[in-house]
C-alpha cells in the first residue's frame, strides 16, 4: 500500500527532453574555494615543513643531504631502545626477605668482588678495600613483568567490553525509535549515547583516576562508558533497520514488544551485534594499552613509568609486546567473525 | 462471526482506502476477497487484527467490539498468514512456529526459549500436518523454499487454535500448483477447527475453487458479494474493468467504478 500517491505534474506543464552536462562553472568555483581552504589549513598545520623535513630525511638516508633533524632524533631513540630489555637485576641487599634456597625460576645470584681505593679520613692515606656485591639476576624477569601487565591490560579490555554491553542493551532498546515507549525516553537515550560517544576514553580516564585512584577500576569504567555509547547507537540502528515483516507477524497476534523484539528482531541482528562487540573488544585492547598513560592500570602505566625514567630498552619490550598482542587479537577476531557470519 | 459495520478508512494524506464496508462473515466460512490492486483488500483484512485502525465504523468479533481495550484479547483469537510469509529467516523453523504462541507464553519462558513439552509437541504436530518433516525442525526458515516457508507460516497461524485466520494474498508469490496445495491446506486446517477464513486473492480461478463466498472490492467499496456460482465471467470483467494504478475514484452515486481514461488508449483490462 502506497502511503503517498505518485506525484503527477499539473495539467498543461510543458515537458521537454534535455540532459544537462554534469558540471558547470559553479562546480569549478567550489573546487577552487576548497583548494584555497586546504592550502591555508595545510600551512597552519605545518604540512609544508613536514614535507621538507621528510624529503631531507630521505636525502640523508640515500646520502644526498648532510644532516637531518628527523634522522638524528630517530636514530638517537632507536639506538637507546636496542636491544630490548629482557632480564632484570636487583641488588640482593635491597631484598631482605630473599630466600636463597628457593630463588624464582631461572634466577641466580651473581657475586661481584670489587677492590676500591679509598681515602681513610683518619690516616689521610689511600687504603685498598674489598667490597662484595650480590645481584639477583632474573634472565627473563622483565618479560615476565610485561606479560603480567599485558594480562592485566587484556582483563581491563574484557571487563570494559562486558560493562559496555550491559550498559548498551537497555540504551539500545530505548534509543530504537520503533521500540522506545515514549518520545522522552527516546530523546533521553539518544542524548546519553551522544554524551558517552563524545567523551574520549583518555579524558574520561583522567577524571576517573581522580575519583577512583590509580589502577584498573578507572580503566574499565572509561572503556566501558565510551564503548556503551558506540554499541548503544549501532545496536539501536540495527533494531530500527531490521526487516519489519516478521515483527508485523508477531505484532498482529499480540505478542507484545519485548517478545517481538526477541523473536522478530534479535535473530536477524545477532551476527551484526557479534561483529560490533568483537570490534569493541579489539578497540578496547588497543585503548587499554593507552589509557594506562594517565594511570588507569595495565601496560600503559608501566610504559609511562619507563618512558619517564628514560629506560628506552624497557619501552621497546613493551611496544613489541603490544604489537604482538594486537596482531594476534586481529587474527583471532577476523576468524571468529568469519565463522559466525 | 465477524461483523463490519460501515467501516471506513481515510489515510492521513486524504486517500480513501475503505468506505462504507458492511459485511457479516459467519463462523467457519471461507470468504475470499477479490479485487484489483489498491482496492482495499489488505486494508480490510488488517482491520480485523488491528494492524489498520479504521477511521469510521465498527468491527465486531463474536459480538465484541474491536477497540484499544479489547485489542490484546481479540488479537490472540485472530491469526494471520502473510503474502511474504513474514518469518524470522535466521531463526529455526521450530522457533518460528513456537513464536505463534508468544501471546500466551510468559516473558521469562519466551526469552529463554523454554516452551512446555505440550507446546513443543503441538508445534511438531502442526508441522507434520502442513507436510514438513522432522529434518526441517532445526533448519533456518530462510533456507526453505517459498512454498515450504508458507507452510511454516500456516503452522504458526494455527498454533493458538484461532477462531479467525486472515490470509493476505497467501499465494501471490507461489506457483499455481503450490498455490493450490497451500490453499487446500488452509481450507482443511480451518474446517477441522471450524475456523473462519478471510482470504484475499488475485486469482479468480482459485477464488471460485476455494471460496464459500466471494466478496469483490473496488476502490475501497464492496461491489460484489455472493457465492462462486454467482460470480460469473461478466462480473469478473466488471470488477477488473479499467483497473490501473491511477484509478479514478468510484462514482459516488452508483458505487460502480468510473472507467478510467487510460483504458481508452487500447490497454487490456487486467482480468481480460
Amino acid at each position: 500500500m502506497l502511503a503517498k500517491p505518485i506525484p503527477v505534474p499539473p495539467q498543461g506543464t510543458q515537458l521537454e527532453w534535455r540532459l544537462d552536462p554534469p558540471y558547470s562553472a559553479k562546480h569549478l568555483l567550489i573546487l577552487i574555494a576548497m583548494l584555497a581552504v586546504l592550502l591555508w589549513t595545510g600551512h597552519r598545520t605545518e604540512m609544508d615543513r613536514m614535507v621538507a623535513m621528510s624529503v631531507q630525511a630521505v636525502g640523508k638516508l640515500v646520502g644526498l643531504a648532510d644532516d637531518s633533524q628527523v634522522v638524528r632524533g630517530l636514530s638517537r631513540v632507536g639506538s637507546s631502545m636496542w636491544p630490548p630489555a629482557i632480564g632484570e637485576q636487583e641488588d640482593v641487599a635491597r631484598l631482605p626477605g630473599l630466600d636463597r634456597e628457593r630463588l624464582p625460576p631461572f634466577a641466580y645470584i651473581e657475586v661481584q668482588d670489587r677492590t676500591e681505593q679509598r681515602l681513610n679520613p683518619e690516616t689521610l692515606l689511600m687504603e685498598v678495600s674489598a667490597e662484595r656485591t650480590e645481584t639477583l639476576v632474573k634472565p627473563l624477569g622483565y618479560l615476565w613483568t610485561v606479560t603480567v601487565k599485558m594480562l592485566e591490560t587484556l582483563e581491563i579490555a574484557l571487563w570494559g567490553t562486558i560493562l559496555s554491553v550491559l550498559l548498551s542493551v537497555p540504551l539500545a532498546y530505548f534509543a530504537a525509535r520503533n521500540y522506545t515507549p515514549y518520545r522522552a525516553t527516546y530523546t533521553l537515550a539518544r542524548g546519553t549515547i551522544s554524551l558517552l560517544r563524545s567523551a574520549p576514553e583518555l579524558i574520561v580516564a583522567l577524571f576517573l583516576v581522580l575519583a577512583y585512584g590509580f589502577g584498573p577500576i578507572a580503566g574499565v569504567l572509561a572503556l566501558g562508558l565510551h564503548a556503551a555509547g558506540f554499541l548503544g547507537k549501532f545496536y539501536a540502528e540495527d533494531i530500527e533497520n531490521a526487516d519489519k515483516k516478521p515483527q508485523e507477524a508477531l505484532e498482529a497476534i499480540g505478542a507484545g514488544k519485548l517478545k517481538t523484539l526477541w523473536y522478530g528482531v534479535m535473530p536477524q541482528v545477532v551476527p551484526q551485534y557479534i561483529a560490533y562487540t568483537l570490534y569493541i573488544l579489539d578497540r578496547n585492547v588497543r585503548m587499554a594499552t593507552v589509557i594506562g598513560l594517565v594511570g588507569a592500570g595495565g601496560i600503559g602505566q608501566e610504559l609511562k613509568g619507563r618512558f619517564d625514567m628514560f629506560q628506552y630498552d624497557h619501552v621497546a619490550t613493551i611496544l613489541i609486546a603490544i604489537f604482538i598482542v594486537v596482531f594476534l587479537l586481529d587474527q583471532f577476531s577476523a576468524r571468529l567473525r568469519a565463522r559466525l557470519m | 462471526m465477524i461483523e463490519f459495520h460501515h467501516l471506513g478508512k481515510t489515510w492521513p494524506d486524504g486517500t480513501r482506502a475503505l468506505s462504507e464496508v458492511s459485511l457479516q462473515v459467519p463462523r467457519g466460512q471461507f470468504c475470499v476477497v477479490l479485487g484489483p490492486s489498491g482496492a482495499g483488500k489488505s486494508t480490510l483484512l488488517r482491520a480485523v487484527n488491528g494492524l489498520m485502525r479504521p477511521t469510521e465504523g465498527r468491527l465486531m468479533i463474536d459480538g465484541i467490539e474491536f477497540n484499544a481495550d479489547t485489542e490484546r484479547a481479540l488479537r490472540q483469537r485472530v491469526a494471520m498468514i502473510h503474502q511474504h510469509f513474514n518469518l524470522t529467516l535466521r531463526m529455526s523453523v521450530a522457533g518460528n512456529v513456537l513464536a505463534g504462541l508468544l501471546p500466551v507464553v510468559s516473558t521469562g519462558r519466551a526469552l529463554l526459549g523454554w516452551f512446555t513439552p505440550e507446546h513443543r509437541a503441538k508445534a511438531c504436530a502442526l508441522l507434520e500436518r502442513v507436510g514438513l518433516d522432522p529434518r526441517h525442525l532445526r533448519r533456518r526458515a530462510g533456507e526453505l523454499s517459498g512454498g515450504q516457508q508458507q507452510r511454516v507460516g500456516i503452522a504458526r497461524a494455527f498454533m493458538l487454535d484461532p477462531e479467525v485466520v486472515l490470509a493476505d494474498e497467501p499465494v501471490a508469490s507461489l506457483d499455481p500448483k503450490i498455490s493450490r496445495d497451500i490453499l487446500t491446506l488452509v481450507r482443511e486446517a480451518a474446517r477441522e477447527r471450524n475456523t473462519t477464513v478471510l482470504c484475499s486473492l488475485h486469482q479468480v480461478d482459485l477464488a471460485r475453487e476455494f471460496g464459500d463466498r466471494i466478496v469483490g472490492m473496488r476502490d475501497g467499496r464492496v461491489v460484489f458479494d455472493g457465492t462462486p456460482a454467482e460470480f460469473t465471467d461478466e462480473r469478473v470483467q466488471q470488477l477488473y474493468a479499467g483497473a490501473h494504478w491511477d484509478d479514478q475514484p468510484a462514482d459516488e452515486d452508483t458505487g460502480t467504478p468510473v472507467t478510467s481514461s487510460l483504458t481508452a488508449d487500447g490497454r487490456q483490462p487486467l482480468a481480460a
